[in-house]
């Protein structure tokens, strides 16, 4: 490349500042899409892989597969004395336990009671993960039960400066501890799901009465390997291991693992492997947002390519200047690529720019905290730069080398690659809007299904309604339950409060047992059991569909109070008549299921989903306790009057007042179910930017060709008219001639958007349907965007005076 | 200088076989200023072009000094117009985006030689009077201004042969006059120029003239000094 290649280059961006700006701005947005969407991929599958030996580092899963359960799948807990039992049947295994972390505990300082992310650990917890450690020893540091390592962060805001190693801190969890500080490690990343802030050696006496108890899942067993290899030679051995040991499960099932499996997961996979039977939202969200961006950028550099195209052939005239003046084709090749490869690295530059100034939009829109990482980003786009710049280059580069010099010196009309550069661009635009319609498609049934999501009839009324977790904290005494009741019930701000062991957000316990059903041989269908207090179903605002409330007049409603042998009452869900073989609601009522634990159901309610809309709703029967305090885990729903906020205040100021030692752990059900929905809402935030600025670009495609063409049209312009066309009749040409690829390219965006939204709506139990207005409507505004687009172009042309068109060249 | 012999050229197309040159025979010495005439069609430009190695026959030799271009490749050819030839054309093909200056100094661009550029490129634009026009870029130029422009392209390299197509057809009658000129002082100093014109009054201007018909060539005459 000469110096008068780049000042030729450089002048011809000036003089042609639209097209510059259309040609680069659109590679650059397409690049700036591309950079912060693959940031995000980057950053969702980087979780752990910043913890040392992360790759040598399992967790053990948990995978049900009892007949017709709603606890079926496969889920990244396990028993307690899990690793025990692994231990005496295979010497050598090296595993660590944790129970908890994320705001699992709380720490009590001057009076008051503060969550922290603690962690209830194996003293042998650094062996497995070797956080680094700032201060103290990590053989020793969690030897001593009353040790605890804590964070920089933890140490610093509890210490400030002082030497945090001997200093104590008073943890509430499960139990009131005071420990002392035996080391200090460092903060852990951002990209994990690990939430450990204070660790404190796990003892048995902490466990829950389940330790060796087959079938519960109450804390998370990791096991180290150092191969995949010895991990999977181990798993391999599992199914005999769970047969052997897991005899209680034969209950429900022939043979324990028949019912219960354990398999081992690389630590690096848990943040995206679906839990339970979640669909698994986070992978899918991950791949196709990755997709919208390689997506994007294909449209943007199918974009620049065209453009280039269809401009070069204007330069025809130049290249067969340089040719007679003694260029030969490979010093045009190169000088094309150099061209197209520095252009493209304007656009790159362009593209971090623009990432870099939308990075806190996106960030704010997505409810992400990514930066852009220098030391990887500017080696990609100099790989992006190449590839595109050379992909871009090397077919107007042979094209344009390759025209006659005699014939296009002494024409007046410049070649336009002919009739196959036509054919190629017009591909490239079907391709393109091809794309941009998909997108647009799966934008709006994005939208329309995560709006659906929450217009949707939850089962109870969500406004005004608190539920108060706190009441569920190990550090509550039973006994102080009533009163605090008492005293919110007092509260003016509070219509009515109940108790139960499920709230709305998805807390609390999560039991199934089997129904048998009379007549029937077998253990009968799994439903999921919920323990609820007086007014339970008046708080939450349920309808109930056949029979009655639970009430303390009825003899059988209280369970707690009865032998369950001598059967019991229980109010059944919607979803529960059709698992246990009742026509109507009617039908359900008075009729008795449960075998040895005759249950008679009194009342049918609508469903009530507490849980994600991505979780199938289970079946479910509600059990009544007379006495709120005899719930195990009891979590307080309150009916407020009014303005739920300031009721709030009112029940946190109580709270403090009353129970200063557990932490305010409060939400509106209407935010709590929210955060089901947060995840689905970002991804379509995401999507849709994405999708809008993919579009954008492709517009801009479309107006550059159009401009291009009409421009190399006006003599043909010109003829026509004077042959008699109206301004009309050139309009109609010229539009007519962009709308037929844009068509077109709904034959392909139609297919591809049906089976992606197909797929992701399949992860939904309460989906819309895949309604053709979607594919009507994203057409319609293909079509009108094209037209617009193309339109301004076509009037000013089809109004030039015939007589200066014919001169034209 | 240039010895043409037997040269043909055809073009086929799916259907359709045009012979646009039909064993052309033609000398040119050196110095020598040749017009070409001949109605629309007659081969006037394919034979420039094929002087020119922008075309090449499909028969026939042509030798340059002694070297046989028919044995050149691509490459050798670029280099050979790149030294040997400068061309002129009737819409001056100057490049928008570069100034006269710039659009001379490209007729030095593809060479290795070209020593003091800047003085060369001087030189040039003094010789055809558009020096003062240097910084300008081509559309800011009047037609005469801008073949003159181009004529300091095809000079500046010092090439052995001229070729100009209709050089004065985008001209008026003043500026083709002015343009004829410096060709005609060009060849006085001793270069050497072939060039097509619809012009009976330009083509007096050079020492011979050569009459085409279909391809060939069916006159060719001294004018008398």
């Amino acid at each position: 490349m000469n110096r008068f290649t780049l000042l030729s280059l450089y002048r011809s961006l000036v003089r042609h500042k639209l097209y510059a700006a259309l040609n680069i701005g659109g590679l650059a947005v397409g690049i700036a899409v591309f950079l912060i969407l693959g940031l995000y991929v980057r950053f969702e599958t980087s979780y752990e892989k910043g913890l040392p030996d992360h790759d040598k580092t399992y967790v053990v899963q948990t995978t049900w597969t009892l007949a017709n359960s709603p606890i079926n799948g496969t889920f990244a807990w396990t028993m307690g004395g899990l690793l025990d039992q692994m231990r005496e049947d295979f010497p050598g295994v090296v595993g660590t336990r944790i129970n908890g972390g994320g705001n699992a505990g709380s720490i009590l300082a001057g009076g008051r009671a503060t969550p922290v992310d603690a962690a209830q650990v194996d003293a042998n917890f650094f062996q497995i993960f070797r956080l680094p450690l700032v201060a103290g020893d990590a053989a020793t540091a969690l030897a001593q039960p009353g040790n605890a390592a804590i964070d920089e962060q933890t140490a610093h805001a509890y210490f400030g400066n002082r030497d945090p190693i001997g200093q104590t801190l008073v943890l509430s969890m499960d139990k009131v501890r005071t420990y002392r500080v035996a080391a200090v490690f460092r903060d852990l990343p951002k990209n994990t799901d690990l939430k450990l802030s204070v660790l404190v050696p796990l003892t048995r006496e902490m466990g829950t009465e389940n330790w060796y108890h087959w079938g519960s899942t109450n804390l998370q067993t990791y096991l180290r390997f150092d191969t995949p290899a010895a991990a999977r030679a181990f798993e391999g051995k599992l199914t005999a291991f769970v047969d052997r040991r897991g005899k209680e499960l034969a209950d429900v099932g022939e043979k324990p693992s028949s019912v219960q499996q354990l398999s081992l997961l690389p630590l690096a996979d848990l943040h995206l492997e679906p839990q339970g039977n979640d669909s698994s939202s986070a992978k899918t969200t991950v791949v196709t947002l990755g997709l919208v961006g390689v997506l994007t950028l294909l449209i943007a550099v199918v974009n620049y390519i065209n453009l280039a195209t269809a401009r070069a052939g204007l330069r025809a005239r130049e290249v067969a200047m340089r040719k007679v003046l003694g260029a030969d084709r490979g010093t045009l090749v190169r000088q094309f690529l150099g061209e197209a490869v520095l252009t493209v690295a304007i656009a790159a530059l362009g593209g971090l720019i623009l990432a870099e100034l939308g990075l806190p939009l996106v960030n704010a829109a997505g409810g992400l905290s990514l930066t852009l990482p220098y030391e990887v980003v500017v080696p990609a786009l100099v790989m992006l730069t190449a590839v595109v710049g050379v992909l871009a280059g090397v077919y107007p580069a042979i094209l344009l080398s390759r025209f006659p010099a005699a014939s296009v010196l002494a024409s007046a009309r410049s070649p336009g690659g002919g009739r196959a550069g036509t054919r190629i661009r017009e591909l490239l635009v079907i391709g393109q809007f091809g794309l941009a319609i998909a997108f647009m498609i799966g934008t709006a049934v994005l939208v329309a299904q995560t709006r659906h999501v929450r217009a949707t009839d939850v089962g109870f009324q969500r406004e005004a309604l608190i539920v108060l977790q706190s009441t569920a904290d190990s550090a509550v005494p039973k006994d102080r339950l009533p009163s605090i009741l008492t005293s919110l019930r007092a509260l003016p701000q509070v219509k009515d409060v109940t108790v139960s062991n499920a709230a709305a957000g998805g807390s609390g316990d999560y039991n199934s047992d089997n129904v048998p059903l009379p007549g029937v041989a077998g253990p009968g269908p799994s439903l999921k059991w919920e323990l609820v207090s007086p007014r339970f179903f008046e708080t939450h605002g349920t309808r109930l569909l056949a029979g009655r409330w639970f009430g303390d007049a009825y003899g059988k409603d209280d369970v707690y109070s009865l032998d369950q042998s001598k059967g019991f009452n229980i109010v059944i869900n919607r979803r529960a008549l059709s698992t246990l073989g009742f026509a109507s609601p009617e039908a359900a009522i008075g009729k008795t299921v449960g075998g040895d634990r005759p249950r008679t159901i009194v009342g049918v309610v609508e469903n009530m989903r507490f849980d994600t809309p991505r979780k199938a709703l289970p079946p479910t029967y509600y059990l009544y306790y007379r006495l709120p305090e005899k719930i195990g885990t009891s979590v307080t729903t309150i009916r407020t009057t009014g303005d739920p906020r300031s009721a709030m205040r009112a029940v946190q100021a109580l709270w403090q007042r009353m129970m200063p030692q557990v932490p305010f752990n409060a939400k509106t059900a209407d935010e709590r179910l929210a955060d089901f929905y947060e995840a689905d809402d970002r991804a379509t935030r995401l999507f849709g930017i994405g999708a809008g600025l993919a579009v954008l670009i492709g517009c801009v495609g479309l107006w550059g060709l159009a401009s291009f063409n009409t421009q190399r049209r006006v003599k043909e312009i010109g003829i026509r008219k004077t042959l008699g066309a109206s301004s009309l009749d050139i309009v109609k040409l010229l539009v007519g001639q962009f709308l037929r690829p844009v068509l077109i390219a709904n034959l392909v965006a139609w297919p591809l958007a049906f089976f992606a939204m197909r797929t992701w709506l399949a992860g939904f139990e309460d989906a819309i349907p895949l309604s053709p207005l979607f594919f009507a409507g994203a057409t319609a505004v293909a079509l009108l965007v094209a037209v617009l687009t193309v339109l301004g172009q076509s009037l000013r042309a089809s109004r030039a005076a015939p007589a200066w068109a014919l001169r034209h060249d | 200088m240039i010895r043409l012999e037997n040269i043909q050229r055809r073009y086929v197309s799916d259907e359709v076989e045009t012979t646009a040159l039909a064993d052309i025979n033609l000398h040119v010495e050196a110095g020598e200023f040749v017009a070409i005439m001949g109605p629309s069609g007659c081969g006037k430009s394919t034979l420039l072009n094929t002087l020119g190695t922008v075309d090449r026959p499909t028969g026939g030799k042509y030798l340059f000094g002694e070297r046989d271009l028919a044995a050149l490749d691509e490459k050798d050819l670029a280099k050979f117009r790149g030294w040997t030839l400068g061309f002129v054309f009737q819409s001056f093909n100057l490049i928008d985006e570069l100034t006269i200056e710039e659009n001379v100094a490209l007729g030095l661009a593809y060479r290795s030689d070209a020593g003091d550029r800047k003085g060369r490129v001087a030189a040039a634009m003094d010789k055809v009077g558009i020096a003062h026009r240097a910084r300008h870029f081509p559309h800011q130029l009047s037609g005469g201004q801008q073949q003159r422009a181009a004529i300091a392209r095809a000079i500046v390299g010092d090439p052995k042969l001229i070729l100009a197509d209709e050089p004065t057809g985008n001209l008026d009658t003043a500026n083709g006059e002015q343009v004829m000129n410096i060709l005609g002082a060009l060849n006085d100093d001793g270069a050497t120029i072939v060039m097509v014109t619809h012009s009976p009054a330009h083509a007096d201007m050079a020492r011979r003239r050569i009459d085409m018909l279909d391809g060939r060539i069916v006159a060719s005459a001294m004018r008398a000094m």
